[in-house]
């Protein structure tokens, strides 16, 4: 599958390792230069995994990652409404089929996923795991 | 009635101010402590620090008892958010948002925001209405940003001047609303008037055929 990523932050650039790991085709869209050093080297080196340096949250950067023939995207800043904004703009302008996002607020989770985007609350997620790791030792 | 304004800058700020001056009931959220100091000494405590894009913030500034929300932060996706969470979770009948990029204003009317401010198109109105020779100006918007309204100032010396108006051919779906003599005189469309120079044409245009219209309209003898 050819699947865009916004963010190659600690989140992004892990995902980018198991999906490129899986056989699947990576772009990563990220705005600073310096954090494309958490991706693996020797894949973007080979061309493997695509590197757009701009803001994913903008047509421009989205067009340049290949949109069009996209068939995941996957908004994974650390910023809440970048992440909307991007997997808004990927999902009614440019009509990727699946469309995901990461989110802190559980407010933001509700209305993302009410529009039709995989949502996932990383701090809901983070703490229920905690949770249910605390049982089982109970 | 109560106004809730997202982001207390450069037009947050201003307008906070004269709101109040109005009669209005105003609150202002900003994430910026400074700004929100500032906004608390020249206006009040109508102002606190809180994210544009939290449920949390937009509850505890009275997000379920505003008229409206405006947000004007410099954030484009701050600005979405805000609104998108002011109406799913509290319901504000009005939102209002600035798109700062113009490429945003598009995506955010389809994502339910119920105003849009572009503000690359009002400075670029305001620039043109501030400069006499331009020929053409985009007033508003209208209907998904289908059609506009736009107005266009007719050369001294055009194919189109002597000529009545039922002469020219103008693009499909294009409704001439009134013209405007150099002097002030209106002329409505509806007496078939002659074109005269300079006049100024004030036209609703399909977005995809205002150039084609302006082309028509200024071609020089």
């Amino acid at each position: 599958m050819n699947v865009i990523i916004v963010g190659a932050g600690n989140l992004g650039s892990s995902l980018v390792r198991k999906l490129s790991d899986l056989g699947h085709k990576i772009t990563v869209i990220e705005k600073n230069s310096k954090a494309v050093s958490l991706l693996p080297r020797g894949r973007v080196d080979s061309g493997v995994i695509t590197v757009i340096h701009g803001d994913g949250a903008t047509g421009p950067a989205m067009l340049e990652a290949g949109i069009a023939s996209a068939d995941v995207f996957i908004a994974a800043t650390g910023n809440d409404s970048i992440n909307g904004l991007a997997a808004q703009r990927a999902k009614t302008i440019f009509r990727v089929e699946k469309v995901m996002t990461i989110v802190r607020d559980e407010g933001a989770r509700i209305l993302y996923e009410s529009l039709g985007i995989s949502t996932i609350n990383k701090a809901a997620l983070a703490s229920d795991q905690l949770v249910s790791v605390l049982t089982e030792e109970a | 009635m109560y106004l809730l304004i997202v982001g207390g800058g450069k037009v947050g700020a201003p307008l906070a101010s004269s709101f109040i001056n109005e009669g209005h009931e105003v609150f202002v959220l900003d994430n910026n402590p400074d700004v929100v100091a500032s906004l608390q000494r020249e206006l009040g405590m109508i102002a606190s620090i809180g994210e544009a894009a939290s449920v949390r913030a937009l509850q505890d500034a009275g997000a379920s008892r505003a008229d409206a929300i405006i947000a004007t932060t410099n954030s484009d996706a701050d600005n979405l958010a805000a609104c998108q969470l002011a109406k799913t979770n509290f319901d504000v009948a009005r939102t209002i948002a600035i798109a700062n990029s113009p490429e945003n204003a598009e995506l955010f009317e389809r994502a339910g925001v119920d105003l849009v401010v572009s503000a690359t198109d009002l400075v670029l109105a305001n620039l043109a209405t501030a400069l006499p020779a331009h020929p053409l100006i985009r007033l508003m918007s209208i209907a998904d940003r289908s059609h506009e309204l736009v107005a266009i100032k007719l050369p001294p010396a055009g194919t189109s001047i002597g000529r009545t108006l039922s002469e020219i051919r103008l693009p499909y779906g294009t409704k001439v609303v009134v013209m405007i003599t150099s002097t002030g005189q209106s002329k409505s469309p509806d007496s078939d008037p002659i074109i005269e120079a300079e006049d100024e044409i004030i036209a609703l245009s399909p977005t995809n055929s205002t150039a084609e219209l302006w082309e028509l309209l200024t071609e020089l003898r």
